[in-house]
């Protein structure tokens, strides 16, 4: 795309082809009149000044080789007399490309003779034997006439060196003897050499842009690739590789930069994505094209194609954006989960009040389906079982949705921490005793504290029947210290149940992660232990959980500030 | 009188269903989880399934594959009971081979008398 373009003009092809003809003009320019020799030369100069002119405002911008020396060889008419002037290129490939412009009509063997010479200088600059496979030719100007009897006669190349390498040689010939001097190789000198300035100091602003932005587009968090018009990739920084796990070598293994083709991404994206039919689709359509979903192998990816205009707006390719979605994608499916298990949860116990109450209805309305006085009271109990269980849901959901809004509110007073240690755990002795399980107390003496009694409450009581529910043999132990350090007081509920895996540990109060592992033998929804987190951070405590692993049993702690 | 499984882990819900069931003169069991229900369905041969998504142990889908994997549970019908109303899940649960499927909170119990009727007449007709 951007050429780096340094024009240097190689004197010494130069130097052989017109120091015959030196000491010649030399000494005939002496036997002119001088006042005829200042005025030419001062014509001379003028049209020089505008011919310069002239190609620093037509070159513009451009960094086209072949534009400029278009540029150049076309304002050479009012400058130098010649038949001919041409140009010639040869690619690595061997593909030749040949201008030529005719000012004054010569023979088809005249041009061949041009290419000759060319291409004679050609080899004497690279030293090797060129052999041009195909070549490009246009020849534009006067018209050809085989019935002349012209003859190349002078003529002289002047070598293009773009970045220390020959990119093509610029020739004017004409079919009169002794034609160029040193004055019209100095002319053509000048104005090739006042191009390469102009040139150059473009490259180097270019040069400046184009790093930073390579910069941007290395550093960008999305892969981009961009082709041109044939398929060819002409951009792409690491996340590409990254995300289509392209040469992505083992640990401690060398890194392998092969760089990247088209093939590569073809391939990374093949059976999920036609790349390529996508690409000439958005180039032939001219609009972006996105496919919002690529599932990768452990990745989700959004893809867009977005068709690459030059200045003139014409389609000079296509680019292509990697965006990463897989961590969006598994949000959302924990989202999804979460309201699933929430619908559930929330339809559950009323389907079981529906239920039961058409049962006792339709008692009352039939004689042969009369309830058994025994069973109406069991019925009843089932309607309040299943209205508490959806209150406390209900509750749950709405103390987590007042503590993501940031408004839930405390009623902080002065209370006997032991005490409602010891009062809350005596709720739970018939649960225990139930299960057979040992409920140990330690929170002797008056331990008073700024909290919420309610509250606090609450969090114990999630704590407590949490530890009773997942333990099924052994002891639960409540007990309240002093943690001088932090000036905080402790509390913690120890039980020898279920434990918890040590990666789950943190996931334990989030609200979505929670939910994941609910073992539904033993019901909730996990809500409680995200409310109690909200509850004891809002107090400036602190809630958190350890355990050796799982079956090992686990301890749930909580402070609060003293 | 044709035996009626109900794998339904909510102790109210199934003990409403499996009253209902009894009054409509059906012979009822319960299976409190999805593993129950497996043994059950070999066990008890029910006339037909009622079928729980959301339970313990093993979840109503994985259910519905090892019935039909076994030659001896394969030809139960089975109609999903369920709360979770999603796309997704309703279409793992009529890949499974499910017969029918009811949202619980949207239906009675009459509702339900009268599909586990519906169904039980069709696939005796059937054989």
């Amino acid at each position: 795309m951007i050429i780096n373009i340094l024009l240097v003009i190689d004197f010494v092809m130069l130097a052989v082809v017109i120091s015959g003809y030196i000491f010649a003009s030399m000494r005939e320019r002496k036997l002119l009149s001088q006042e005829a020799d200042q005025s030419l030369e001062l014509q001379q100069k003028v049209y020089q000044a505008q011919v310069l002119k002239e190609i620093s405002e037509r070159i513009g911008y451009s960094l086209d080789t072949n534009k400029i020396v278009d540029i150049i060889t076309s304002s050479l008419g009012n400058l130098l007399e010649y038949d001919t002037v041409a140009y010639m290129v040869i690619e690595d490939g061997g593909k030749a490309l040949f201008k030529c412009h005719v000012e004054n009509s010569v023979t088809h063997d005249f041009i061949e003779q041009v290419k000759e010479k060319m291409i004679m200088s050609y080899a004497a600059i690279l030293d090797k034997r060129i052999e041009a496979q195909s070549t490009d030719e246009s020849i534009t100007g006067n018209i050809l006439d085989d019935n002349l009897k012209v003859q190349v006669e002078s003529f002289f190349n002047l070598p293009v060196v773009i970045s220390g390498k020959l990119v093509g040689i610029i020739n004017v010939a004409s079919s009169e003897k002794g034609r160029f001097g040193e004055e019209q190789a100095s002319i053509l000198y000048t104005i090739t050499n006042q191009a390469a300035t102009a040139v150059s100091k473009l490259q180097s602003v270019l040069e400046s842009e184009k790093g930073k932005l390579s910069a941007i587009i290395y550093s960008l968090a999305d892969g981009v690739i961009m082709v041109d018009t044939d398929n060819q990739l002409l951009v792409s920084n690491p996340v590409v590789r990254e995300i289509l796990e392209i040469n992505q070598q083992a640990a401690g293994q060398q890194a392998i930069e092969k760089p990247l083709t088209m093939f590569d991404i073809v391939d990374g994206l093949a059976g999920k994505v036609d790349i390529r039919t996508k690409i000439e689709q958005a180039m032939a359509e001219d609009k972006v094209i996105t496919i919002p979903e690529v599932l990768l192998k452990d990745k989700a990816v959004e893809l867009a194609v977005s068709p690459v205009k030059d200045n003139s707006g014409a389609i000079i390719g296509a680019s292509v954006l990697f965006h990463d979605i897989t961590s969006e994608k598994s949000l959302e499916k924990l989202r999804q989960e979460f309201t699933a298990m929430m619908v559930h949860e929330l339809r559950a116990p009323l389907t079981a009040l529906r239920w039961t109450s058409e049962a006792m209805l339709k008692s009352l309305n039939d004689p042969a389906q009369r309830l058994e006085p025994l069973k109406v009271k069991e019925n009843a109990e089932n309607i309040h079982t299943a209205s508490a269980n959806m209150l406390e849901l209900v509750n749950d959901l709405l103390d987590v949705a007042k503590i993501e809004a940031g408004k839930f509110e405390l009623n902080i007073q002065e209370n006997d921490l032991a005490d409602l240690i010891n009062e809350q755990s005596k709720i739970f002795k018939p649960q225990a005793e139930q299960k057979h399980l040992a409920l140990n107390v330690t929170a002797n003496g008056k331990f008073m504290l700024k909290f919420d009694k309610v509250r606090i409450a609450q969090v114990l009581n999630n704590l407590i029947s949490n530890a009773i529910k997942y333990t099924d043999s052994g002891q639960v132990d409540v007990s309240l210290k002093t943690d001088d350090p932090s000036k905080t007081a402790v509390v913690s509920i120890k039980d020898t149940g279920l434990g918890v895996a040590r990666e789950d540990l943190n996931q334990l109060f989030s609200k979505f992660k929670q939910l994941r592992s609910v073992d539904r033998a033993r019901k909730g929804t996990g809500l409680g232990l995200v409310v109690s987190k909200g509850i004891i951070e809002t107090h400036g405590g602190k809630i958190w959980a350890e355990s050796e692993g799982e079956n090992l049993g686990s301890t749930f702690y909580f402070s609060l500030p003293l | 009188m044709a035996k009626i499984l109900v794998a339904e882990d909510d102790k109210l819900i199934s003990g409403s269903l499996c009253e209902a069931l009894k009054n409509a003169g059906y012979e009822s069991h319960a299976a409190l989880d999805g593993e129950e229900a497996v043994a059950k369905a070999k066990e008890v041969a029910p006339d037909l399934m009622l079928l729980d998504i959301m339970m313990p142990k093993l979840d109503g889908i994985s259910v519905l594959w090892e019935l039909k994997a076994n030659p001896a549970t394969a030809k139960i019908p089975v109609i999903v009971l369920t709360n979770i109303g999603d796309v997704d899940t309703i279409s793992k649960i009529v890949e499974a081979g499910a017969v029918d499927y009811l949202l619980k909170s949207d239906q009675s119990v009459d509702d339900i008398l009268r599909k586990v009727k519906e169904v039980l007449e069709r696939t005796v007709r059937l054989v």
